[in-house]
């Protein structure tokens, strides 16, 4: 077995898409990071399962049974935890840019996005209109609500947060958003399908928030473009499953130098007589042999990690709700499209929080031919029959072969900023049905570790490594 | 004839760290050996061009970028591989002896379709290292190697370029069989090319 350095720059627990894409920028940084996970696969709560793990993980089904045998080989299949896609304009796709880890990865567009208006069997589900041409094609609105969503995405479409002239003669620094949909007319329905399925905000409380106007027009336009970029919908997916980002800035750092080890726990995080961290005791379990343990300790200053990784040092914000769903068909309105998100606006369905639906198939070799994987969430709002909560999105689906559906998800987030012990603690991953919170948590903890801004644009440009 | 598809063939190198699979990757497209052993630092993959039958073809070989030394290579460095190169120091028993391991760790990880007849190539490397030092026979390597479904064998030195060009001749020609036995899912759009600017590609840096 090789030699673990006697110290490190950075010791990283998680190989969750955060945690490796910090320790890929890191790597490349120069500093010398150590990355462990206690599972023997990357992605922590960002992974994608194959089918007989999926069974074992939501124990779905009777002891000497095996049920995933009817669906064909367990390794054609890649089962996202996480329901989310990578807007094609957002963070995310910058730094998979940036960083050049789009060399191990392929892309394939998702097919659609729609959004439900009303409730039960009087439900319209329909593409969101995300141009001023297809607003006026679309089912969502009558004919003069059409014009004035026509006139209100050209406004988005030409906003500039620098160009006062552009404003309307709003104060988009101190106004709310209620303001603006004001200012063209819009119809609650209509904003319902801007607020919840182009800005993606989960609930209205946006909506009344002096100052909030701005953020919001942003996060449109953030749609709208990822939109143009390639026609079908303003997400990409990778190909084999989100379980392949983490992986592929796993790669990047450890060919900067990151060392990796799977398998391996954390006995113990070592702090100094000052309360800052001073380094790890853990222990190696080598695969396939139950016996060979290796123990180690190494110091460092600095520790990196999910949640899980520090009981006591993190609180619940609250708790998400996660229903994954197989499928042997497309779902119904959507075209047969073999991908797609659905949005159900809470005021659709009374509730508080929206209803998502992130569906993929084949096409982006996540299971066989012929089936569909489609995953419904949503913020918990109650404290027991939380299926019922879900309902609404499961009711869209149609037939379903086969559900998985664990607990409430708590969502946790940390309970201090890291600069006094060196610990710095990733969030959970969000409700949110993109990337964006996700790449927001990197550059916050980068911050608050480093003491400086995460530009990525560049990153690799004059860095020596290969011999 | 037609002008066919431009063809890409994935290739990765197992084997123990420090049996030279990244010296052997490097002599082979770079024509270059360095003495100063680094546990494997910024080697990504290669590429090289070569034609094989008359038909040119772009090989990239996978570095495991020191993620082997704990046993911590994700299924996403096997995906879609088109050969395995398995490689040994022939002055290091062990390395020998955990051949079998690397051969299953792939066939599980990568669970090729038709696990009987994919391609690997197995290297016995560092034979300028001379007699005296040598721990594993050509004559056990040869049995061992014929026992596993007749795996191509190749005792190498990317010191002294012995064998190598040989043995990635070998290499190119089996994963571009398994290639062209393969192909399937021709019904879905192509990847969408995610880099904004312009096209980064075939940068073998």
């Amino acid at each position: 077995m090789d030699e673990i350095a006697p110290e490190y720059d950075v010791v990283v627990l998680g190989t969750g898409l955060t945690e490796c894409v910090l320790s890929g920028v890191l790597s490349v940084k120069g500093k010398k990071v150590l990355h462990i996970d206690r599972n023997d696969h990357y992605g922590g709560e960002s992974a994608s399962l194959n089918i007989e793990a999926l069974y074992k993980k939501y124990n779905n089904f009777q002891p000497g049974e095996e049920p995933w045998k009817k669906y064909g080989r367990v390794n054609d299949w890649n089962v996202d935890l996480v329901p989310k896609l990578l807007m094609a304009n957002g963070e995310l796709t910058n730094i998979l840019v940036s960083t050049d880890v789009t060399r191990y990865l392929e892309f394939r567009q998702i097919a659609g996005s729609f959004v439900q208006q009303g409730a039960g069997t009087r439900a319209t589900v329909a593409k969101v209109p995300s141009s001023a041409s297809e607003a006026l094609s679309s089912p969502l609105m009558g004919l003069f609500e059409k014009r004035r969503a026509k006139k209100f995405l050209e406004w988005a479409g030409s906003f500039d947060a620098n160009n006062p002239s552009s404003h309307q003669g709003l104060n988009l620094n101190q106004c709310t958003m209620k303001e603006v949909y004001d200012k063209f007319g819009l119809e609650a329905t209509t904003r319902d399908f801007i607020g919840h399925s182009m800005a993606l905000y989960q609930s209205d409380e946006y909506i009344n928030n002096p100052g909030q106007a701005k953020e919001t027009i942003e996060r449109i336009r953030l749609y709208a473009n990822s939109m143009a970029r390639y026609g079908k919908s303003p997400y990409i997916y990778p190909l084999y499953g989100l379980g392949e980002l983490p992986q592929g800035f796993a790669r990047l750092s450890a060919i900067y130098g990151g060392t990796y080890m799977l398998n391996t726990s954390v006995d113990d995080i070592l702090t100094g007589p000052d309360g800052r961290v001073s380094g790890i005791k853990a222990t190696m379990q080598e695969r396939g042999n139950d016996d060979a343990t290796m123990k180690f300790e190494t110091k460092t200053k600095m520790i990196l990690g999910d949640p899980s990784y520090f009981p006591g040092k993190t609180r619940i914000t609250g708790y998400l709700l996660k229903c994954i769903c197989i499928l042997n068909h497309p779902i119904d309105r959507t075209a047969d499209s073999d991908s797609l998100q659905l949005i159900i606006p809470q005021s659709q369905v009374a509730r508080k929080h929206d209803i998502y639906i992130a569906m993929v198939s084949a096409a982006h070799n996540v299971c066989p031919r012929g089936y569909y994987i489609a995953i419904v969430s949503t913020i918990a709002e109650s404290s027991a029959n939380h299926h019922l909560e879900l309902q609404p999105g499961l009711d869209r689906l149609g037939r379903i072969e086969e559900k998985f559906m664990g607990p409430p998800i708590p969502l946790y987030e940390p309970t201090g900023d890291g600069t006094k012990d060196g610990i710095f603690i990733s969030k959970s991953y969000d409700a949110t049905s993109h990337f964006e919170t996700t790449t927001d948590d990197v550059r916050d903890i980068y911050r608050r570790a480093m003491g400086e801004e995460l530009k990525v644009e560049g990153l690799r440009e004059g860095v020596e490594v290969a011999e | 004839m037609a002008s066919r598809k431009k063809v890409l063939l994935k290739v990765i190198i197992l084997g123990d760290s420090g049996v030279g699979k990244t010296s052997l990757m490097n002599q082979y497209v770079n024509k270059k050996f360095s003495t100063s052993y680094k546990a494997t630092i910024g080697a990504d993959f290669l590429t090289k061009e070569v034609t094989v039958d008359d038909r040119i073809v772009t090989l990239q070989l996978w570095d495991t970028a020191g993620q082997e030394r704990f046993q911590s290579l994700g299924v996403a460095f096997y995906r879609g591989a088109d050969c395995c190169v398995l490689v040994y120091d022939v002055n290091s028993s062990k390395s020998f002896e955990t051949l079998d391991s690397w051969r299953d760790e792939f066939l599980i990880q990568a669970s090729p379709r038709d696990p009987d007849s994919f391609p690997f190539v197995v290297l016995g490397n560092k034979v300028d290292m001379g007699e005296e030092r040598r721990m594993i026979t050509q004559k056990r390597a040869h049995t061992y190697c014929q026992q596993r479904g007749q795996m191509p064998y190749f005792e190498t030195s990317a010191k002294d370029n012995v064998n190598v060009e040989q043995a990635f001749e070998v290499i190119a020609r089996n994963a571009l069989l398994q290639e062209e036995s393969e192909e399937y899912g021709g019904d879905f759009s192509d990847p969408i090319n995610i880099n904004l600017d312009q096209d980064r590609e075939g940068c073998a840096c």
